[in-house]
């Protein structure tokens, strides 16, 4: 049954990823803020079958179960749309693990994630699967893109193992407090979210009593340069019109040295650990660090709780 | 842009695929679905050189060393293992030319030093020539030293090592089992790989099912053919392999030389002559062994192999000295080519020196043939699938690189896989093994690309070619620096 109906169910999902991406809801937004050598993808993506002869008014799909496998496939399909996120993926490991360093670590000591705007679940499943996470809470508002986390999820025994991988379709606002400082997570993530927020400075302030004292906030977004301007809301908006128009707000992107700033007043945070990495993508090499990208491109940023 | 591979709707595979595989499911086992399938990382179809060195490059490292895999091995590899003991009065027939670099590859996994060393021979030397023009390259690393620089005491002097393929096997699987931690399926085949079924707890729609001779049934995350030129791995995972027959056979056959060689014990020397009919390659074994490895066509192998001990010697001695002419008529013959070639060679002069010493001997049942064929898969990666080894590539064994590149895919394959579990990746995912097909790819095509070439360049007997290669060749020994280059090449890099 399922080959009959994933064309249907393919363009059910355009439409929902197309709705909230308008309404910027944070997780959507992915692949939006690329560059624009990065959003090449997008022009690679509508390669997959297409019917002509049935209608996308037709009635929607007939069962929850094939629009979730399809949905899951469109997300997790390693030439569509996501590709670029994917292959950012291991940088995000590797610059954690950059971060814990000179953290001391018992080998017995297993972490606890919170990854926040979790989206289809890519970090998400990837932190859980290291073999020295203790478990991941990855949080989502948007119903629509943790059905695929879920739905991607039950292909990895692995992730099943209980308490390993938990989804929870809730803001940051709405997850319950930790009661006590311990019990709150090793590590935070932000991944390309920050960006789209609408008070950067608020919304961060909710997610600090998540992070354990001596753990670790980290976080990837976009410096607002002109250099951004340019790619993401006149390259990608305005001239080639792959990104829908009004995705990006230019004037919501968040600077790397208004980071440093927040967090080297902010009482409890280590601004002395705060650190950054800048990345690009180069076509045919994949995502490269680049020295100082900080200042004018997609960047890292992270800064430790103190003890 | 690689090719995508889209496994085929696992209900649909029976009315559609053309594929061969599949032994449908047994009833018996199709109704015990409820027992879900043993859930392994890696499972590794086919326990070759390609394969062991694939499960110990992933057992000796602690980032992969975590991984539950399997093996799944058609024979009794145990019984087929080489005795430490074993006479060196005998060789197998099926020897190959380790490089430095993957014997490099064998020592960071730790397997080189299990090795029967005694049975291992590296060669110095090189000799090259044209069967029809004489024009000759030889290679050493001395020669080969760029020019004017003195010669470094330091660098090696070992072009590569001559190795029975029971030796690399047993070296491996006593690696293996010293590192433990693989469960190993040997004298068990597999009935049937089928994709999964999205269960209510699972979703096993990507991940192929292995049901085993034994019954037994295996989920891979990531399931590996290292299964052979058939691989019925790249079947299941539909991926085109594509070549040709080039109607030749090579003779493969063990041999005792009449000395040690001209260069003594420490520097031996390996052979290669090319006859319009293919290479003749003579190559150094401890002692006085040598491997002969012919290739010619599939009824000059056909008559080779039937002829007595005597008359065989006589025409591997003659296949070094006499002209392809002379040859020609020899290969009509029914037998007797003993007395002829002992006539014709009085009237050949030959620079003994610079051709192998004369063969006195060839052991008894060690004369053997087998198609040579240009093979390349598409690709060697699908979802939640690897090949490795000859189910990915099949080469003329001209430049002896088959053995090699199965080695350097089994170590690139553990890189990529060491890379994804150290960043989480779903090690079975497509995005994750991308990085491998992408390294072994192309650096397989050129090999296979030059080895198919020379193979054409020197079946041509007449015309302007022949003059062109000859100078080609002449051209490359002069130049110290330019034969390096390719010296390195055939060495593994570096």
């Amino acid at each position: 049954m399922r080959p009959h109906t994933s064309v249907r169910a393919i363009r059910s999902i355009q439409r929902c990823i197309r709705q909230p991406a308008q309404t910027q809801r944070p997780t959507l937004s992915q692949s939006l803020r690329l560059p624009y050598t990065a959003t090449r993808a997008f022009t690679t993506t509508p390669t997959r079958p297409h019917n002509p002869s049935r209608s996308p008014d037709s009635t929607v799909d007939p069962t929850e179960v094939s629009h979730f496998n399809a949905l899951a496939s469109s997300w997790w399909d390693p030439h569509g749309s996501s590709r670029l996120l994917h292959l950012m993926n291991p940088l995000r490991h590797d610059f954690i693990a950059s971060c814990r360093f000179n953290d001391p670590m018992t080998p017995s000591q297993k972490l606890k994630y919170l990854d926040i705007g979790c989206g289809g679940g890519i970090f998400a499943e990837s932190a859980a699967r290291l073999p020295d996470t203790h478990s991941v809470t990855a949080i989502d508002p948007t119903p629509g893109v943790l059905k695929i986390a879920e739905g991607h999820k039950r292909r990895d025994p692995l992730l099943m193992e209980p308490g390993r991988l938990t989804y929870l379709n809730t803001s940051i606002e709405d997850l319950p407090l930790p009661t006590r400082p311990e019990e709150a997570y090793d590590i935070v993530t932000l991944f390309e979210v920050l960006e789209h927020v609408n008070a950067p400075g608020p919304f961060i302030s909710n997610l600090l009593p998540h992070v354990k004292p001596g753990g670790w906030l980290v976080m990837s977004t976009i410096a607002r340069t002109w250099t951004s301007w340019l790619v993401t809301n006149v390259m990608a908006e305005d001239v080639l019109g792959i990104v829908p128009k009004g995705t990006h707000e230019w004037g919501k992107y968040v600077n790397e040295d208004e980071l440093r700033g927040y967090f080297a007043k902010e009482p409890g945070w280590d601004g002395a650990s705060a650190r950054s990495l800048g990345v690009m993508y180069v076509p045919g090499l994949g995502w490269k660090e680049v020295k100082g990208g900080e200042d004018w491109g997609n960047y890292f940023f992270a800064v430790k709780r103190l003890e | 842009m690689p090719p995508r591979l889209l496994f085929r709707a696992p209900r649909a595979s029976h009315s559609r695929s053309p594929v061969v595989v599949r032994v449908r499911l047994d009833r018996r086992f199709a109704s015990s679905s409820a027992n879900a399938p043993e859930v392994y990382d890696v499972v590794c179809v086919g326990g070759g050189p390609a394969g062991l060195s694939l499960l110990a490059g992933l057992k000796a490292s602690p980032v992969t060393r975590g991984l539950k895999v399997a093996l799944i091995e058609g024979q009794n590899i145990q019984k087929n293992r080489l005795s430490k003991d074993a006479s060196l009065d005998s060789f197998s027939n099926r020897c190959s030319s380790l490089t430095p670099a993957s014997v490099r590859n064998l020592q960071e996994i730790g397997a080189w030093s299990r090795v029967n060393a005694a049975r291992v021979q590296p060669y110095q030397e090189m000799q090259v020539w044209d069967g029809v023009t004489d024009a000759r390259i030889s290679f050493d690393w001395d020669t080969a030293r760029p020019l004017l620089s003195p010669r470094n005491p330091a660098q090696p002097t070992t072009i590569a090592y001559m190795i029975e393929n029971t030796n690399t096997v047993t070296m491996l699987l006593s690696r293996l089992e010293e590192l433990g931690g693989v469960d190993m399926f040997t004298s068990t085949k597999v009935s049937s790989i089928e994709l999964g079924t999205d269960t209510e707890q699972m979703d096993f729609t990507s991940w192929p099912i292995l049901t085993l001779s034994n019954g037994k049934t295996l989920a891979a995350r990531l399931l590996v053919g290292a299964d052979g030129a058939n691989s019925p791995v790249r079947t299941f995972a539909d991926i085109e392999s594509r070549g040709f027959d080039y109607n030749r056979f090579g003779v493969v056959a063990s041999l005792s030389i009449e000395g040690q060689g001209w260069g003594g014990p420490d520097h031996k020397i390996a052979y290669q002559r090319f006859l319009p009919s293919g290479p003749l390659a003579l190559l150094p074994l401890p002692g006085n062994k040598s491997t002969l490895v012919w290739s010619t066509t599939p009824e000059r192998a056909a008559r080779l192999k039937a002829l007595s001990p005597e008359d065989f010697v006589a025409m591997v001695n003659a296949g070094f000295r006499l002209s392809p002419t002379d040859l020609e008529y020899l290969h009509t013959l029914e037998s007797g080519q003993a007395e002829e070639v002992a006539w014709r060679e009085k009237h050949t002069p030959v620079n003994e020196r610079a051709i192998p010493m004369r063969i006195t001997d060839v052991e008894s049942g060690t004369v053997a043939g087998f198609p040579l064929r240009m093979r390349h898969a598409d690709t060697y990666t699908g979802e939640r699938v690897a090949l490795v080894g000859d189910a990915a590539h099949t080469i003329h064994p001209l430049a002896g690189q088959g053995l090699n590149q199965g080695q350097g895919d089994a170590a690139a394959l553990v890189r990529t896989i060491s890379h994804a579990v150290r960043t989480g990746q779903d090690i079975g995912s497509t995005l994750a093994l991308e990085s491998y097909n992408s390294e072994r790819y192309a650096e397989n095509n050129a090999m296979l690309g030059v080895c198919d070439k020379l193979h054409r360049l020197y079946s041509v007997e007449s015309g302007p070619v022949v003059g062109l290669r000859s100078l080609g060749l002449r051209a490359v020994d002069a130049m110290g620096p330019l034969k390096n280059f390719f010296m390195s090449r055939a060495a593994g890099g570096s």
